[in-house]
């Protein structure tokens, strides 16, 4: 199998003008909210617009993201949204790459306003799961090849077994350190306002816990979650007009690895590893390890976090537990980690977790994280989102110094 | 802001039920259509080879996705090895399963491709990444030209 990276070619870029984040917002994560998709993309907005000191008349163009069409129960979801999403009479467009939207969409943000197309830009994340029975996870039945797939009735969280054992099987690594990972975030949670899942957990809690699909236990999986989530990206001369602090876009990436999932070795993300390079090179950073203060790798599955770190080089193959291990990647460790909470903690309403993802690195870096911000300096940092078929990586690198 | 304390049962709020009532029929393509016959008429496993690069495809199929030439068909064994392999245990609903199911992803022999499929005739504890396995296949009669005329994978 070819596992090399630097497959992808023509990274060329020609910006416009700078981007700046001056706003977020995040509604509660909850397995089951009242609210509509509509309403819960309104108070997401609303809040960033109140962070920003905005009002919905000075936003020039909207992007939506929301995940597949049938948590919701309606064909063309973004249309759906486009009230409660601040759409209505403005350039308005939905993207969708699974999993990795929550970070997809803020890149989509990114290009309307680095282009100059537009100065103000709102990026608003949607899912609403609960409305899907019997069991959101039933969704994921039809995102199978209906030919080859499908007929042996696969189940996502199995699907994710098999990544787990492959991961664990090249690099040796125990059920236990990938556990650790659930124990962090969890806690971490515990500051978080939008927390789902937030608990102090232990290691045999999490082995112990019911078995879905061997390796995979139920402390391993993030919930199913409803929720919202909104950030405000801008030009230069409007950041400068509405605060001082502004975080910037320092670099954007995203690659799609080939749909044949089964044809591809599972144990490393490859498709991260050439987002990552993407938004690197953009960013002009060479040592991921040592110029990233603060992360936030997509964590559904705890052994996801540790992939994903691997998959951004933060850790060597096969280093991300052993950092865990030692306290690294803790909220007061040299590379903080899912300081948020991440998905494990805080929920998983899939395109919504740019509320933890995106959003969590912007208040960490512009000091805003309140309980959860972390101990060190911070000065850069990552976040990241991977989905589809197993296939995407979605990085953006962000900064608080120009 | 103020948000619904955790709701777990959908009775409780205002709500309708509804259904989107559709159906598919999915047609499965020239290579697939090679393929399955082949399996359901004889019993063998193709592949398909890049007369370019000369990666072998499996599944089949009629182009490569990578320089974009066209592919020729290859017989394979259908023997393989496991790569990695998942135990389930709860449904697609989270219900229980009576008998925990064994998938796995297995490197096919002679290619450079794998397939997803059930592993059988053997318990949970014994198997080991690495491990060679075979088809076994529905008898001819039974056969349909679906994946699923395979029963599952054993060890060889
Ligand atoms: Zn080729």
């Amino acid at each position: 199998m070819l596992m090399e990276i630097e497959r992808i070619k023509g990274l060329n870029f020609h910006k416009k003008q700078d981007v700046a984040i001056v706003g977020a917002g995040i509604t509660t994560f909850k397995r089951r909210l009242n609210e509509t998709g509509k309403e819960l993309s309104y108070y997401a907005v609303k809040q960033a617009l109140e962070e920003a000191g905005l009002g919905i008349e000075d936003i020039e163009m909207v992007v939506m993201g929301s995940a597949p069409d049938a948590f919701d129960g309606l064909h063309m979801k973004g249309e759906y949204l486009l009230d409660g999403s601040g759409g209505s009479d403005r350039p308005y467009m939905r993207v969708f790459v699974g999993g990795g939207t929550g970070v997809f969409a803020p890149i989509a943000g990114y290009w309307h306003v680095a282009s100059g197309l537009a100065d103000v830009c709102l990026v608003v994340c949607e899912e609403k799961m609960s409305s899907c029975h019997p069991h959101p996870q039933s969704a994921f039945k039809y995102i199978w090849d209906p030919i080859l797939d499908r007929p042996l009735q696969p189940n996502l969280i199995w699907i994710f077994a098999l990544e787990m054992r492959r991961y664990m099987h090249v690099n040796n690594i125990k059920h236990e350190d990938i556990a650790l990972v659930s124990v962090k975030n969890k806690a971490n949670a515990l500051d978080h306002p939008a927390a789902q899942l937030a608990e102090r957990i232990t290691v045999e809690d999490v082995l112990n816990s019911e078995p879905m699909a061997l390796p995979v236990r139920r402390l391993d999986v993030s919930p199913p979650s409803d929720g919202a989530s909104a950030l405000i990206m801008v030009a230069p001369h409007i950041a400068r007009q509405l605060t001082d602090d502004p975080v910037w876009v320092a670099g954007v990436g995203w690659a799609l690895d080939t749909t044949w999932w089964t044809n591809r070795d599972l144990y490393f993300p490859r498709y991260v590893a050439e987002a990552a390079r993407m938004a690197y090179k953009m960013a002009h950073i060479t040592e991921p390890r040592k110029e990233i203060d603060v992360a936030e790798p997509y964590d559904p599955f705890d052994y996801k976090e540790l992939h994903h770190m691997e998959g951004l080089g933060l850790a060597r193959k096969g280093e991300a537990p052993i950092l865990t291990r030692e306290g690294v990647t803790a909220r007061d460790g040299d590379l903080p980690t899912c300081p948020s909470g991440g998905l494990l903690g805080v929920g998983n309403p899939i395109a919504a977790t740019m509320g933890v993802k995106v959003a969590e690195l912007y208040w960490q870096l512009a000091y805003r994280a309140g309980k959860r911000q972390v101990a060190k300096e911070v000065t850069r940092g990552v976040a990241q989102a991977w989905g589809d078929l197993m296939q995407v990586g979605t990085v953006v690198v962000l900064s608080n110094k120009r | 802001m103020v948000f619904n304390e955790k709701i777990v049962d959908a009775g409780e709020l205002k709500h309708i039920e509804g259904k989107i009532e559709l159906y598919w029929i999915y047609t499965s393509g020239e290579a697939g259509d090679r393929f399955f016959k082949a399996l359901k008429d004889e019993g063998k496993f193709l592949a398909a080879k890049c007369t370019c690069c000369g990666k072998t495809y499996f599944p089949p199929r009629i182009y490569c996705e990578y320089d974009f030439s066209e592919t020729e068909f290859v017989e394979i064994s259908g023997e393989g090895c496991v790569r990695a392999f998942a135990v389930a245990t709860l449904d697609n609903n989270e219900e229980s399963l009576k008998n925990p199911e064994i998938y796995a992803i297995i490197d096919m022999d002679g290619t450079d491709g794998c397939i997803i499929h059930l592993l059988g005739e053997m318990d949970a504890e014994d198997i080991r990444v690495g491990m060679k396995v075979k088809p076994v296949l529905k008898s001819k009669e039974e056969r349909e030209g679906r994946i699923t005329d395979i029963l599952y994978f054993k060890p060889v």
